[in-house]
């Protein structure tokens, strides 16, 4: 039984996304399932490893992007009774690529080394947070951006929506379709519930955002700059409505005060803190 | 007593002190006129490039030498609001001591015959920035050499001139990124140990780098930006970090190059806690905008033609611009305004402006000043420095 689920979300780019599940199967096809959603692909452009096709018309239409994405992969998995065989499920856009061989057998010892870990992310060669991770190689933040999350299943089983599971809002808020400021508040959600969202060096990955830049027109979505723009201005405008936030800083604050009184409560992990 | 004031004002009031950029006559006048007005304490922080002494050939604003500029400021500060503050001062800041390649030991005693000039004038803030070396990359145990004796030599001249100066330290460099938490804290634990042994005050300030970058005529430092920047740990992380680390030694937070932040960035300065924020190329680009404003709205293309010419004939943009950068030759011109002001062909020209708009009832300065304190309103407002409403 493997213990990862790795989901991988595709659209329109079904050579990009071989790659990389050809790579996870090659060097961490021992730890993970492969799951790949098709959000809204053209019939003619799935990947070879398709799972699941999401393929109602609003879909088609717009995509489901990261949230609603990951969030119908779980489901999908609650619905064929296979999440609860997984101990963690590695959350990837197709455009992930990572500098190692073997990836998930690495997080997996962090991850089992460190059991309050409800967060876990390679660093990335292009992220400053490296000169954070000398001494130690892992270490517990309160701002991670979503390229390539571990959860564990502990830690989705404690906040997720349960009792309705759906792509709306089962982990992630959904409601947020491009999901600025959704990692805060997946963060925030983990200290205020005793786990802990880390960084480590031990594995590299990186968001290869040429994809997004030359090909958006065959992944059918809007340019670069529009679609930053709706990213901001539809997060700007989640936050407001759901928190009464006009500032993503607001959004930063409330999330590092959940992280200073997680370490309050585990002075134990302070090595850890950066 | 400045030091005093200045916490209490600071910490009272929890707002962010603008330091801002005397980049003109009509900048030096607008500052001074709403610091009198508003009864707020703003620092004028003059580089050596802007202001220098008269012995080293005065700066590019006004042509002005230090003690020029002092009492310039000094004679119209009727209430006494504005800090006289040096930006930037130390070894091969200043274009004399780069163009002449002095060597380390010249160099310093130029820096220092600059700051006496300084103190002597009445400057009361002043930053020690050894940090420029125009021979080699000096580590951070010799650029801390060079800090204690410039701080020493500062220390001793005030005593001499019986003037109290208060001290900014901090190796900023326009790199947008960040110098790191374990280089601040080596930098003030050292600075202050040295404080101790040789019973000088310890410094007031220090620069950090917290995410600000000026290019063209915006900030694209990751302090404004949703998105990642390469290879910058992001301001959510690294501000909330060097904050503590300020606290820790009770140095205040000073920021620099906060030029064409957003309201709501500038907003954040005092909750976050930043004690004071730098601004001074977008005040000269503002009164260029508006001296070419008003001309192109009465009809006087001719002579903005000539003003676009000029500034963009002076290349003074060249240091502003991003790689593959696609901005216009107005953009660019913009940008290197304010350098020409002093120069003999802008003010012939601003001459026959100022009567082909005064026929129609228009005061240029009054006019261009205007522009400039609208817009150093805008920071004081949302560094709650003035009430915004």
């Amino acid at each position: 039984m493997k213990r990862v689920c790795t989901i991988i979300l595709n659209r329109n780019l079904p050579e990009i996304t071989d790659k990389l599940c050809e790579h996870m199967l090659e060097f961490d096809g021992d730890y993970t399932d492969i799951c790949v959603i098709e959000a809204g692909s053209d019939d003619d452009k799935l990947s070879k490893y398709t799972t699941w096709h999401a393929k109602s018309r609003s879909i088609v239409a717009q995509g489901l992007r990261y949230c609603r994405g990951m969030n119908y992969g779980l489901v999908q998995l609650v619905k064929e009774k296979k999440f609860k065989q997984y101990e963690a499920f590695f959350l990837l856009t197709n455009d992930t690529e990572f500098k190692q061989n073997g990836t998930i057998k690495t997080l997996l010892s962090v991850m089992d080394e460190h059991p309050q870990i409800g967060i876990l992310s390679p660093c990335s060669e292009r992220w400053g947070e490296r000169l954070l991770l000398k001494e130690e190689a892992t270490k517990y933040f309160w701002f991670i951006h979503n390229n390539a999350y571990l959860l564990r299943r502990d830690f989705i089983e404690d906040i997720c929506n349960d009792k309705n599971p759906n792509m709306i809002d089962f982990l992630f808020d959904g409601n947020n379709f491009r999901g600025y400021g959704t990692e805060h508040e997946l963060i925030a959600k983990a200290y205020a519930n005793d786990w802990a969202a880390a960084i480590t060096n031990l594995v590299l990955a990186s968001e290869n955002e040429s994809h997004l830049i030359d090909r958006f027109d065959q992944i059918k979505t809007q340019g670069y700059a529009e679609n930053l723009e709706l990213y901001i201005t539809e997060g700007r405008n989640w936050m407001r409505r759901k928190y009464g936030f006009n500032s993503i800083w607001s959004m930063q604050l409330y999330v590092k005060n959940f992280y200073d009184h997680f370490f309050e409560f585990h002075p134990e992990f302070s090595k850890y803190k950066i | 007593m400045i030091e005093h004031a200045l916490r209490s004002h600071i910490q009272r009031r929890r707002c962010t002190l603008l330091g801002v950029g005397p980049m003109s006559v009509n900048c030096v006048d607008s500052t001074i006129e709403i610091a009198n007005e508003y009864d707020t304490p703003i620092m004028m922080i003059a580089s050596r490039r802007q202001v220098e002494c008269e012995s080293q050939g005065g700066g590019y604003v006004n042509n002005w030498s230090t003690e020029q500029f002092s009492k310039y400021v000094t004679d119209r500060d009727k209430k006494g609001k504005v800090l006289l503050c040096r930006d930037h001062g130390g070894p091969w800041q200043n274009s004399f001591e780069q163009n002449k390649g002095l060597g380390l030991k010249r160099a310093m005693e130029s820096a220092k015959q600059s700051y006496k000039v300084d103190i002597a004038s009445g400057f009361q803030i002043l930053h020690l920035d050894p940090s420029i070396d125009i021979h080699g990359k000096p580590d951070i145990e010799e650029i801390l050499n060079r800090l204690f004796e410039l701080y020493e030599f500062c220390w001793s001249q005030a005593r001499e001139y019986n003037q109290k100066v208060l001290f900014e330290i901090g190796t900023e460099e326009q790199s947008g990124s960040t110098n790191s938490q374990d280089e601040l804290d080596f930098t003030l634990s050292s600075v202050l140990s040295f404080c101790k042994e040789y019973k000088v005050p310890k410094p007031t300030f220090v620069v950090i780098q917290c995410g600000t970058r000026v290019m063209e005529m915006r900030n694209v430092g990751s302090f404004d930006s949703p998105v990642r920047v390469a290879n910058e740990i992001p301001t959510e992380i690294q501000l909330p970090k060097m904050i503590e680390i300020c606290n820790k030694y009770e140095v205040f937070m000073k920021a620099h190059n906060t030029d064409y932040l957003s309201d709501e960035s500038l907003q954040w300065h005092p909750r976050f806690g930043i004690h004071a924020a730098n601004v001074a190329p977008e005040f000269g680009v503002t009164e260029t905008k508006a001296l070419i404003k008003i001309l192109e709205e009465n009809d006087l293309q001719k002579l903005s033609e000539k003003f676009l010419d000029l500034f963009y004939s002076s290349r003074k943009w060249e240091k502003w611009m991003i790689n593959e950068s696609t901005a216009t030759d107005r953009e660019r011109s913009y940008i290197a305004g304010h350098y020409t002001f002093a120069c003999e062909d802008f003010k012939e020209i601003k001459a026959e402006a100022s009567c082909e708009l005064k026929r129609k009832d228009i005061e240029l300065d009054m006019y261009l000043k205007h522009s400039i304190k609208e817009n150093i309103l805008r920071y004081l407002k949302n560094f709650r420095m003035v009430k915004a409403k």
